[in-house]
């Protein structure tokens, strides 16, 4: 059945060895959906990160973090125990065979077990291998402890981020949730590795990555950075909208339903602009004075940009679920969204289309669930779901065994050891 | 440390990934892209060492105008964006006119020699320009061509367009950020286009990759939008799997873990604990705020004896992470009055020499003055560019022992590679540019011309 099987992924064929807290598995699954052979190495009992929640059915167990799953999909998984000499002597036979070593230990602890890059690629001349950490593996912050919202912090997402003063009085900067620090420096990290593994293809030589969170997100804030070194200027937080050195009109408009319209109106009322808005609103009755001809004035358009945004966008969008507005004013050419929760999403017929969403199976538990899929589609070599995560230590024997011909009683030895 | 006068700015210094070689050695890469997200995906492609020619027409230009980064004692024009410069450092400049008959020849000679074909167009204005993929292919067998449309080349939705905040807005993930009953902050910038030309770039390098191992070229089609969703794996999975969605009494949580008073359930930023939040410190201006969070118990007993083992702190009410979490209001309120007496970087130093995690919220001023590991990791390195001046460009956020990216070049003048391009790589004669400047193919035959242009048709 030969026509039956599906293209392999781009990365088919790179063995990956992925030593990763919940800072780096992300970047882990980037590489496993794909096609990467990305083996998850845990110690035993398993990694820290099958501790955060939700769990399915809201029952805690290291097999159901939800969080877990979701973050190592198509990876296999194995034990061992890097504090023991056999399990580091276990550990540099399967960096000789790999391709990819991406780790997130605090810097120098690797080193210290005498497993750094150095010692590693005596033995694998080819071996790519990135260290991705909070701050990188200098500085004066190398030790800082942080976490998901420190880091939104420092990098200088919250300064970007929260309330006009009208809205909320005295606002905090907000971190945007969802664990998106992790995700920043995992997308470098991936550019990163991928960038030496195609001099790899060229240059038959390996090399070792020191990639930083910290970095990473300080990177991530669009114009903030600009703003200040061409202009003096920093930013200001506003409701639902860029940031700005001065106040800018409202982007976000309460819908009929209570949600919310992300409507882009303010800096692009030309007459053109007006004309099209009009027929828009005209369409549902909502005009009113916006067919006037005056309004092929910029100057009358520039004096009633209160008026068309905060009345006539307004009572506009009030009057409409979030969804019909977003899907109207999106057919006739604006560039206006729905602000959906996530679950909305499952329901989006365009990303039904696109074959987005993938039921993975749990043969464990006899049932299969539905996943998040890929970014963008690859032609020529799908992303795709291998399988749902690793049981703890679920290919110890597969991979200790076949692949590196341990026989079954020393695999148990180990186990008695806690090797693995 | 002290949050006192800035640290002296380091002196110049050449760079030394000038002289090492380079990850995409002899890549070149066709670069359509405009506004934001495309261009900061080819960034980082010339940050490795492609060549990156970008095509750009001034009559419908979109990235370098308008502009809001111009420093004020510059007039504002095609080339002194701040923003424009530190998105397109690394890169060359083609200016031409690509919807014309001639100008689409000489695209056609420029990706027959190139490797990666990239634009973030609407998703049918290539193929409309005759240069979809099955026309590509036939110019160069193993191109490999990203395209980073809105909502992607297929589903029902493809003509739909997006800026970040719309992306953002559709997916999700401007609903993961706000204070519970009050409307979604979002992002307070154009996140997914920063996040949306990190996927370029991921997937160009992805795709060379693939064509070094195979010899084949494919079309990624990436969409703006659909590459926020999976940024909520964990709420989709939540909803997908125990069937609760995200709106919901409690959530989002703003800087917090949990709201109190609500059903205790993890809200995806990782464990559910207290103290989780900003906190304001000395002297209270705008962006005077450190954020704590404690992990365990040992972690909380460390802040107590940081804050000087106030004596609120010893109540057994806040001895277990379920009275933190319970009295999260008062906790909170206890550890602000402590965390105003101290200034963010002071507050930061102390918890975090008694292992306690703690870090400042930084605008771009603090990080670009006085984050010290910033500073330690030479994040902002000074380049100096034609009409702007020398200043700061931001860097990568790794460092490659071999092949280090580095930003060599400063973002160019529109058109300022024509020549170079036009004669050196695609072989045209001088007296070729100079027609081509006259009917109109490299620069609009009534547009003024920059100096350098004259200076080329010399």
């Amino acid at each position: 059945m030969s026509n039956a099987q599906p293209l392999p992924g781009p990365l088919a064929g790179l063995r990956v060895l992925e030593l990763a807290d919940e800072t780096g598995q992300f970047c882990g699954k980037l590489l496993a959906d794909l096609g990467a052979d990305v083996v998850k190495i845990e110690p035993p009992g398993g990694e820290p990160s099958r501790h955060v929640g939700p769990f399915v059915d809201d029952i805690p167990h290291p097999e159901r973090s939800l969080s877990f799953w979701y973050y190592n999909t198509s990876k296999r998984g194995i034990t061992l125990n890097l504090e023991t000499a056999d399990g580091r002597q276990l550990f540099r036979r399967l960096a000789t065979a790999s391709d990819v070593i991406l780790e997130t230990f605090r810097p120098g602890f690797l080193a210290s077990r005498g497993l750094d890059y150095e010692a590693l690629r005596e033995q694998n001349a080819l071996l790519v291998m990135c260290a991705l950490t909070p701050f990188g593996q200098t500085g004066p912050w190398r030790d800082y402890l942080s976490s998901d919202l420190l880091h939104m912090a420092a990098g200088g997402e919250m300064a970007s981020c929260g309330y006009d003063e009208a809205d909320v009085p005295n606002a905090p900067p907000i971190a945007p949730g969802g664990g998106n620090a992790w995700h920043i420096g995992c997308h470098f990290a991936y550019m990163a590795i991928m960038a030496a593994l195609v001099y790899r293809t060229v240059a038959r030589q390996g090399q070792y990555i020191d990639a930083s969170i910290h970095e990473a997100c300080a990177l991530t804030t669009e114009a903030a950075i600009a703003n200040y070194i061409y202009r003096g200027e920093v930013v200001r937080r506003q409701t639902g909208r860029h940031h700005a050195p001065a106040p800018t009109p409202r982007t976000q408009f309460r819908a009929k339903d209570g949600t919310y319209v992300c409507a882009l109106v303010a800096g692009r009322l030309n007459p053109k602009f007006v004309r099209e808005l009009a027929d828009l609103l005209d369409s549902y009755g909502m005009a009113g004075d916006l067919k006037d001809a005056k309004y092929r004035d910029p100057a009358v358009i520039a004096a009633n940009t209160s008026h068309i945004i905060d009345d006539l966008v307004a009572n506009f969008i009030a009057s409409l679920p979030a969804e019909e507005v977003y899907h109207a004013a999106q057919e006739r050419g604006f560039t206006w969204g729905a602000v959906r929760a996530p679950e909305q999403l499952l329901n989006d017929a365009h990303l039904h289309d696109r074959g987005f969403w993938k039921e993975v199976e749990h043969p464990e538990l006899g049932r299969s669930f539905v996943y998040p899929g890929e970014a963008a589609i690859y032609n020529g070599s799908p992303w795709r779901i291998s399988r749902r995560a690793p049981l703890i230590g679920e290919h110890n024997m597969e991979i200790f065994c076949d692949e590196l011909g341990l026989a079954r009683a020393e695999l148990s030895v180990l186990a008695e050891n806690r090797v693995i | 440390m002290q949050d006192g006068p800035p640290f002296l700015t380091s002196p110049y210094k050449e760079n030394d990934a000038m002289s090492r070689p380079r990850a995409l050695e002899n890549i070149r890469v066709v670069d359509f892209s405009w506004v934001r997200a495309g261009p900061w995906a080819t960034r980082w492609l010339g940050a490795f060492g492609a060549e990156i020619i970008k095509i750009e027409w001034p009559e419908n230009e979109r990235g370098r105008l308008p502009s809001t980064t111009t420093p004020q004692n510059l007039e504002v024009d095609l080339n002194t964006s701040g923003n424009f410069n530190d998105t397109n450092v690394n890169k060359k400049s083609l200016s031409l006119n690509a919807r014309s008959v001639k100008g689409l020849e000489i695209v056609k000679r420029l990706i027959a020699i190139s490797d990666i074909v990239i634009e973030n167009f609407s998703s049918r204005v290539l193929q409309n320009w005759g240069l979809g993929y099955e026309e590509l292919c036939k110019i160069k067998p193993n191109i490999v061509y990203v395209s980073m449309s809105g909502y992607g080349h297929t589903g029902r939705h493809h003509h739909y367009t997006t800026f970040g905040p719309i992306a953002q807005a559709v997916s999700g993930l401007t609903y993961l950020a706000g204070l519970p009953d009050k409307p979604p902050a979002g992002w307070g910038w154009s996140y997914m286009d920063d996040t949306g030309g990190m996927y370029g770039a991921m997937c160009a390098l992805t795709g060379l990759y693939y064509r070094n191992m195979t010899g084949q070229g494919q079309h990624i089609d990436l969409s703006q939008m659909v590459s926020s969703v999976p940024l909520n794996g964990p709420a989709l999975l939540d909803f997908t799997v125990n069937g609760r969605g995200s709106r919901r009494t409690g959530y989002p949580p703003g800087n917090r873990a949990h709201w109190p008073g609500t059903s205790l359930v993890n809200n995806y930023r990782g464990p559910t604990v207290a103290p989780h939040n900003a906190y304001r410190t000395h002297p209270g201006e705008y962006n005077d705020w450190c954020v704590i969070v404690c992990y365990s118990d040992a972690e909380w007993q460390r802040l107590v004896q940081a804050m000087g083992a106030p004596s609120w702190a010893s109540s057994p009410k806040f001895a277990t992470v379920l009275g933190r979490l319970q009295h999260q209001e008062e906790l909170d309120e206890h550890i602000e009055t402590w965390s105003m007496t101290l200034r963010k970087y002071e507050l930061t130093e102390r918890c975090q020499s008694a292992g306690v995690r703690a870090l400042p919220v930084q605008s771009a001023e603090d990080r670009v003055e006085h984050d010290p590991q910033l500073r330690h990791r030479e994040m902002y390195l000074p380049i100096e560019h034609p009409a702007l001046g020398t200043h700061k460009v931001q860097n990568a956020p790794f460092k490659l022992s071999e092949t280090p990216a580095s930003s060599h070049l400063p973002s160019p003048l529109i058109g300022q590679h024509t020549r170079e391009i036009v004669e050196g790589l695609l072989g045209y004669s001088h007296e070729e540019l100079r027609a081509g400047f006259a009917d109109g193919t490299f620069w609009p035959t009534k547009r003024r011309r920059f100096a350098y242009m004259e200076e080329m048709l010399r």
